[in-house]
């Protein structure tokens, strides 16, 4: 276990002054021609009509969903990893986001638009995605290996990434449509996104709530929890379920966007121990930092174009990924 | 006999003969395309069409190839083109030819598009003469539809078709207002992108004596830009923005950008001026039936 560096209010108190700082910086930058200054007068009331305009219609509203999402993934990532007990389990690596994208795709092609409709098809598919999850930690010789348990999320994901593609083949004219269910975007969500994905967050949040204790208990073992009168095969559906309701939300608000998981649990870890009462709350704020910072690097690699922001957390993801398989001293979560 | 006079001689025996037979061989032609010349005799009865610049190019000379591929983006023969060519196997998609549904067809010509590659040239031409034009989709659509046309034993009506455009363009240039922008752009809700006018579309409206936007006559060496960001939209502003939907249901893209508001406060879309059109057309094709919709889009955009 890794010694914690920062009591939790210090961590908190850091990050919560570095997700304030980012979130200016997200109003504030962009891939158009209205700069840093222009922005500030607008933000403090200034007459520019355009310039009022990307800020608070464009810039504002994906602030608010990056913070949405990153709250979310974050969360998700924890409860995940803690479950699983796995320092790798990300929703997007185990074929979660891939089962919530999955689900929409398939109900897209079979004639489903409205928005609201996304949320319920998204969550179902990242139950489902979680189920397997949950299955294949049961499997010998899987569940206890970090990695191979990863490895298998891998194939899960690939193949509904394939099976994803299939349906796009069959209906290619819908394709510029679902292109955005293969990897995810925090730009020119519809403006009503906030209002339904607020509901789907909050739930998640409390059923994470109801298992944070009971969780942290299973980590010192089934006995102990079942000792201090947890039942530890229901914390775990309990944990997955509220899995499922972030991940489904986060993905039907942004699309599949990963790594999340994975970057903001290591760096909660490294600041307060892997204790989940320490990390949930920690990672709460961590995750709209990080989806923030990846957010705005994508409006200004190829400006005036934009990236899709899951291109971008791929990018400082998967180095990540890369650093906990190689830590020789894989943390036993 | 003089050396010199006895080929005088020879040469005007090798001309006569020439000339004699020259009826009999009048449909030989060779043809300069991307990977060398090509011999082609005869008309060919057995057209497979790779693309939907050849297909259009084949239907509009009056000719019904036997296979085709299914249009970019689509499971189909364009819709534009559909009651034309009637039934006609499809033999793959754009991304994928299919070399033994074209062998079935036995073709005995194959008309490809300027990017099939060499690989595949090279066993297309086993089976048949496979004509691909030389240059890009970039250089004037006109060589491209004339190679196809000269490939097919129809030069000429090939010119005159091409002469049809030029003359309905020149007409309907009087009618239209000159200097108005214009900018062709397809709808994606993260952000749009727009074509390059450089193209197809983009040389007709240019013929029209419409002003490109300046973004898409930017895009010289790709067919569209990247997706742009929406803080930057107004750059995809002009008098008349044409909204190329790949869905048959061009009102649902419209309806799906007026929901972004950095859409709603375009000088275009405030004024009315976006018009949704098709994509198959707009986006991926060209010819002589794809101008002559084109023309009639304008026409009813900016004339009704």
């Amino acid at each position: 276990m890794l010694a914690a560096r920062l009591s939790v209010p210090q961590a908190l108190s850091y990050t919560a002054v570095c997700l304030l700082l980012l979130c200016v910086a997200s109003l504030l930058l962009g891939a158009g021609d209205i700069g840093i200054l222009p922005s500030l007068q607008a933000l403090l009331g200034g007459s520019d009509e355009d310039a009022r305009f990307i800020v608070f219609e464009l810039r504002w509203v994906r602030t608010e969903l990056a913070l949405l999402v990153g709250l979310a993934l974050g969360a998700a990532g924890v409860l995940l990893q803690a479950v699983t007990r796995n320092p790798l389990a990300e929703p997007g690596l185990l074929g979660v986001s891939a089962g919530a994208s999955f689900a929409v795709v398939l109900a897209i092609n079979l004639g489903a638009s409205a928005a609201s409709l996304h949320l319920g098809v998204a969550m179902l598919g990242s139950l489902v995605g979680c189920v397997l999850v949950l299955l294949v930690t049961r499997m010998r010789g899987v569940g206890d290996d970090p990695v191979r348990l990863v490895l298998a999320g891998a194939a899960f994901s690939s193949m509904l990434g394939a099976l994803s593609s299939l349906l796009l083949l069959w209906d290619q004219r819908t394709a510029d449509e679902m292109r955005f269910w293969v990897i995810g975007a925090l730009a020119g969500r519809p403006l009503d996104t906030l209002d339904w994905s607020l509901p789907g967050l909050l739930g998640g949040l409390l059923m994470a709530l109801l298992v944070v204790r009971p969780l942290a208990a299973l980590a010192l073992g089934e006995r102990v929890a079942s000792g201090l009168g947890h039942h530890p095969q229901l914390t775990r559906l309990g944990t997955l379920l509220a899995v499922a309701i972030l991940v489904g939300t986060a993905t039907a608000a942004a699309g599949p966007i990963a790594f999340i998981g994975l970057i903001v649990p290591y760096i909660a870890r490294r600041l307060v121990g892997s204790d989940i009462r320490r990390t949930l709350g920690l990672s709460m704020l961590l995750g709209p930092c990080v989806l923030l910072l990846a957010d705005v690097i994508s409006r200004l690699l190829v400006r005036p174009y934009e990236l899709p922001v899951g291109v971008v957390t791929a990018f400082v993801g998967a180095p990540i990924l890369i650093a906990v398989v190689r830590n020789h001293r894989l943390p036993t979560l | 006999m003089s050396i010199r006079s006895h080929l005088q001689r020879t040469a005007a025996a090798i001309t006569t003969s020439l000339l004699l037979a020259l009826p009999l061989h009048a449909s030989e032609r060779t043809l300069d395309s991307a990977y060398g010349p090509v011999k082609i005799s005869g008309t060919a009865q057995r057209v497979v069409a790779l693309g939907d610049s050849a297909l259009d190019a084949a239907l509009s000379l009056g000719i019904q190839p036997v296979g085709t591929l299914a249009s970019r983006g689509g499971d189909d023969v364009p819709d534009y083109l559909k009651t034309t060519a009637g039934k006609i196997t499809l033999v793959g998609s754009v991304r994928e030819p299919n070399l033994e549904a074209i062998l079935r067809l036995q073709p005995d010509l194959v008309l490809a598009s300027s990017d099939l590659s060499r690989d595949l040239y090279a066993k297309l031409s086993l089976m048949a003469p496979t004509v691909v034009p030389t240059g890009n989709s970039f250089q004037d659509w006109r060589k491209t539809y004339l190679t196809y046309a000269q490939a097919l034993g129809k030069q000429e009506e090939g010119q005159q078709r091409l002469a049809e455009i030029d003359k309905r363009s020149a007409e309907l240039r009087h009618r239209l207002p000159q200097g108005q922008a214009v900018s062709v752009v397809r709808w994606n809700p993260q952000g749009p992108v727009i074509m390059s006018s450089h193209l197809f579309v983009g040389q007709l409206l240019n013929d029209l004596g419409l002003r490109a936007n300046e973004l898409a006559a930017a895009q010289a060496q790709k067919p569209h830009s990247d997706v742009l960001s929406l803080e930057n939209l107004s750059r995809i502003n002009a008098d008349w923005i044409f909204l190329a939907t790949l869905n048959p249901d061009g009102r649902k893209a419209l309806e799906d950008a007026r929901k972004q508001p950095a859409f709603t406060r375009l000088s275009a879309v405030v004024d009315g001026h976006v018009v949704t059109v098709d994509g198959q057309i707009w986006s991926s094709s060209s010819g002589y039936l794809a101008a002559q919709q084109v023309l009639d889009d304008v026409e009813k955009a900016l004339l009704d």
